[in-house]
């Protein structure tokens, strides 16, 4: 291969183990994030060295001792520049970060050689790849291609460090808009999918939609894909198609007739279910919506109280009017109700240790979280969940929280990744790796701000869910403003053009000036990598995702009209069974009332049943017909008496 | 990058010359010296930062002069050059010496250290690049070997060290004095100088690639100042080829104007034609500010020619050579000639 550069050091830039510099002619390839190869003039220990570095900062200088020779020579004019005959002698001087030094003892500083572009094997061995792309023990995915002049190679991310158990977890930080977070995920998802070892286990992603319809249509297939996009799914083995297995799960809305997603066109409708909780899977993360002020020990004791001897088993006491089942936000309503009332009725301020204002207080902060959480939260008790237990390999479960009040969104993303980490826990949720995106962490994650449980969530991801299989991606505009240890511990870090204002924080001052000047001036579809097993970050563009994109989809299939009762609640069955037609809704479900017929159309796509109609039927109250009784004979209204004596 | 045979190749660079492989270093004379030390009639090394460089030094005798020349364009006059300046020449050449004291005998003789190099740069769509892929250089001890002995010369050719006699084969007669001695090395490594510029002349000469911008005269060179692929552009004036009225001409030439022709013959040189040339206004400044001196070929001189030279040096005033203190005179090709070669030498 021909020669790129050469190596230089002087006593003013001298050369260290980390760090060389080298000069180029003027027109080489060479540029910031450029992999070379330095030959090492100089055998030590017998062989010679070989240096793997990565260009970080460049240099351009003339001659010239000052500017102000230049305009002389020119007289001033700029024009005249063109009448020179002779070019002037211009240097192009690199400086790089070493990526690998070989052999690696003794660690010298880099001696003088030759430079060379980096090939294909020269890449593999520069960032370490060679120890985890062995054949038949593979465990790379491939995160994006290296080029560099005429070298185009994938570079591949160790699975093991990606989702466990070495290390894992991935963070990609951006400015919004420039295809960098959301599509650096769903290509890394697809990539991952398609290389993720089998003997590694099993597989899935819950995607967290929190803005728009991002992450709406997955399963839908891009239109925009290019040859050169083509070309990049071929060259890195991954299908350029969607994804096979999407489910997607949302809340209702408050009026409870549709779900509350963007992703609501009835043609999109076979995998979209709705997810809404009861009372008892709500209470088990109470305090996710209660803050500190609600919950004292009194409170926290009355809430314990509530959820091991109240819910979901026959309740009595002196002071209640009967017997109390409460399995929903309504019957622990009405036993709240009852119990004040006996506690008035006896005087007492006391039951069972609880002050009557602390159940007060109680009653008020829970069974207002069925109002604040509305569409989520059920008040008759019904459920409808992830298919925690049942999870499917490369299937990805999209929770459509976007159009959700914070308190919901937070919720939703306790419940389920506490769900998900219990199951993985007791190796019962279908697959063994669970990886689990949430964008904007600097709202769920902050460094400053209140010590929530969503973010003490998310630590706990970050720093112990790689031995269980949970793996967090994680994606914001601004890196600097997410906790520290959620960063941290996350292995690999991808970044896209970044906003210069974020690059000025203290955490990029590793990055030489050059290297921040390129990520803030990136295209769509670059990125800059770091893992574990690269010595320096890398840069690699990766295709647009083989998936339909958020702004397209919602013009392909356009958000439905909120529907009356009747039409939502065929829609609803007919996913189920496909004979259901309106007419036949409006007949069943004439003499109903709207929350009885929602109740009915809910336990319905709960249980899922054979026979879809007889159960939803079954479901509303059984109403005896009418017998029509035949009108007693009127009396006329002017009857002339028998006895008249005035004989009319 | 052009290689050394004005071919573009993406990406190919020639090894860099090896300067220190180019013949004994002063380092290897310091070393020999030293090790010299303790012997009979040893020699006393200096260190090279306490002795300036000889091309420096003030042991130059020879006072400035005026010298008549035989106008072959009629009467000696001014006369402004026709036409807009165009690049013209395919090359150029120049040498650099570097000589130093690197240690004396008891008697006072000095030994003198001397690099000498020549090279020429090809240009080749604005780029300058060195033709051959080589200079020439030489590296050696200057030493007046009639006045040194047979035993003090074989200390150095034991140690492989070349040797060049200053006095040029004359066998000196009585001791001289060292500063005498020094002026004579000086003048030693100047002939070598010239003589590595004048074989690259005559090599590029006939090679035949076009006009050859030569730093200095080219009356000292047989083939180069007969042939027309060589322009010799001086910048020093020690010696003005004027007198009388001519003088004044020659002093208050405008920006762009020329003298008449002249020719200008030496008993050891040969006979060329020469006109002096003002680069750049001197309104002001020192009547030599951005004056030079073109030779050609004597045969080759015409009206015509001589105007399409001036033109030719003409363009060569951009880029200009600053900071170098010479820039009103000194084209740029001439300025990265001895840039390279300072580069490639090293610093001795």
């Amino acid at each position: 291969m021909s020669v790129l550069g050469r190596i230089v050091a002087t006593e003013r830039r001298p050369n260290t183990p980390h760090e060389f510099h080298f000069w180029t002619a003027i027109d080489s390839p060479v540029g910031i994030g450029t992999i070379v190869r330095v030959e090492g003039a100089n055998a030590v220990n017998g062989a010679m060295p070989r240096t793997y570095g990565v260009v970080t900062e460049g240099f351009s200088y003339t001659d010239l001792e000052t500017p102000l020779h230049d305009v002389l020579g020119h007289d001033g004019s700029p024009s005249n520049a063109v009448a020179a005959p002779t070019r002037r002698t211009e240097v192009r001087l690199y400086s790089a970060a070493v990526l690998r030094h070989v052999p690696e003892e003794p660690l010298q500083p880099v001696g003088s050689g030759t430079v060379h572009l980096a090939s294909d094997e020269d890449v593999n061995i520069a960032l370490r790849m060679d120890g985890y792309l062995k054949a038949g023990e593979s465990t790379g995915i491939p995160v994006g291609m290296y080029r560099a002049g005429a070298t185009a190679s994938p570079v591949f991310l160790d699975a093991d460090f990606l989702l466990g158990p070495e290390a894992a977890h991935l963070n990609i930080s951006g400015v919004s808009g420039l295809a960098t977070k959301t599509s650096a995920v769903e290509w890394l998802l697809a990539s991952i999918f398609a290389h993720f070892p089998e003997r590694k286990g099993k597989v899935a992603a819950v995607c967290f939609n929190v803005k728009g319809p991002d992450l709406c249509f997955l399963d839908q297939p891009a239109t925009k894909l290019d040859d050169a996009d083509r070309a990049l799914y071929a060259a890195m083995g991954v299908p350029a198609e969607p994804f096979q297995h999407v489910e997607y799960f949302a809340p209702y809305t408050a009026r409870g007739y549709a779900l509350n997603t963007l992703r609501s066109n009835e043609a999109l409708s076979h995998n979209v279910r709705p997810l809404s909780w009861g009372l008892r899977e709500v209470l088990q993360y109470a305090e996710v919506l209660l803050n500190k002020d609600d919950i004292d020990a009194k409170a926290d004791a009355l809430i314990d109280f509530i959820k091991e001897r109240v819910v979901d088993q026959p309740f009595t006491d002196a002071v209640l009017s009967g017997e109390h089942r409460v399995a929903s936000f309504g019957e622990l309503e009405a036993w709240f109700r009852d119990l004040l009332r006996g506690m008035e009725a006896k005087n007492a301020e006391q039951w069972r240790t609880h002050h009557v204002a602390t159940i007060r207080k109680v009653r008020n902060r829970l069974t207002n979280i069925s109002t604040r959480c509305r569409g989520l939260v059920t008040d008759d008790g019904s459920v409808s969940d992830l298919p925690f237990g049942a999870f499917r390999d490369r299937g990805v479960y999209v929770v459509d929280v976007a159009n959700l009040e914070d308190d919901a969104q937070d919720l939703i993303f306790a419940r389920i990744v506490s769900q998900l980490r219990e199951h993985l826990e007791k190796r019962t949720l279908g697959v063994e790796h669970v990886v689990v995106f949430v964008d904007e962490l600097n709202k769920y994650a902050p460094s400053d701000g209140p010590d929530t449980y969503v973010r003490a969530m998310l630590l706990d991801i970050a720093e112990r869910g790689r031995y269980l299989g949970l793996v967090l991606f994680a994606a914001q505009q601004f890196r600097s403003q997410v906790h520290r240890r959620v960063v941290g511990n996350c292995g690999t870090a991808l970044f896209g053009r970044m906003d210069p204002d974020e690059l000025a924080t203290p955490g990029y001052a590793t990055l030489s000036p050059s290297t921040r000047t390129k990520l803030s001036t990136l295209e769509k579809g670059q990125l800059m990598v770091r893992h574990p097993h690269f010595a320096q970050p890398v840069f690699v563009r990766f295709p647009r995702p083989a998936v339909l994109s958020g702004r397209e989809g919602v013009e392909r299939f356009p958000q439905a009209e909120e529907p009356t009762l009747e039409a939502a609640i065929t829609r609803s069955l007919r996913a189920l069974e496909p004979t259901v037609t309106l007419d036949w809704v409006k007949e069943t479900i004439a003499l109903a009332d709207e929350d009885e017929a929602l109740r009915a159309r809910n336990r319905t796509l709960q249980a899922r049943p054979e026979d879809v109609k007889s159960y939803f039927r079954a479901q509303l109250k059984r109403r005896v017909g009418g017998e029509r009784v035949p009108l007693p004979p009127r009396p006329a209204l002017k009857a002339t008496p028998a006895d008249d004596p005035y004989g009319f | 990058m052009i290689d050394a045979n004005g071919e573009r190749r993406d990406g190919f660079i020639p090894a860099s010359y090896d300067g220190a492989s180019g013949g004994a270093s002063a380092r290897d004379v310091a070393r020999l010296l030293r090790s010299l030390a303790g012997h009979a009639d040893a020699p006393q090394a200096v260190s090279a930062s306490d002795e300036r460089p000889l091309e420096v030094a003030a042991l130059d005798a020879n006072p400035p002069r005026l010298e008549a020349a035989t106008p072959i364009e009629g009467a000696f006059a001014a006369r402004a050059v026709p036409g807009a300046p165009i690049a013209g020449f395919r090359a150029f050449l120049d040498g650099i010496q570097v000589s130093r004291v690197a240690g004396r005998w008891p008697d006072g003789l000095p030994i003198v250290h001397g690099t000498v190099a020549a090279v020429v740069r090809r240009r080749n769509d604005g780029e300058l690049a060195t033709w051959q892929g080589a200079p020439r250089l030489l590296r050696g001890v200057f030493l007046p070997f009639s006045l040194t002995g047979a035993a003090r010369l074989a200390a150095f050719e034991h140690a492989g060290i070349r040797l060049i006699d200053t006095l040029d084969g004359d066998v000196a007669t009585g001791p001289r004095h060292p500063s005498e001695l020094l002026a004579v090395a000086r003048t030693a490594v100047q002939r070598q100088r010239e003589a590595l510029e004048l074989a690259l002349a005559e090599a590029w000469i006939a090679d035949g690639d076009g006009p050859l911008y030569v730093d200095g005269g080219i009356a000292s060179s047989g083939t180069a100042s007969r042939a027309d692929g060589a322009i010799g552009v001086v910048k020093s004036h020690r010696t003005l080829y004027a007198g009388g009225d001519s003088l004044g001409v020659v002093l208050t030439l405008a920006e762009g104007a020329r003298t008449t022709g002249f020719e200008i013959r030496s008993p050891r040189r040969t006979g060329v034609a020469s006109w002096y040339l003002r680069l750049r206004a001197a309104e002001g400044m020192d009547p030599f500010f951005g004056l030079v001196r073109v030779e050609v070929a004597r045969d080759t001189f015409a009206t015509a020619r001589a105007d399409e030279v001036s033109r030719w040096v003409l363009a060569e005033r951009a880029p200009v050579s600053l900071p170098d203190k010479r820039w009103s005179t000194m084209a740029y090709g001439i300025r990265n000639c001895e840039e390279y070669l300072r580069a490639v030498t090293g610093r001795e």
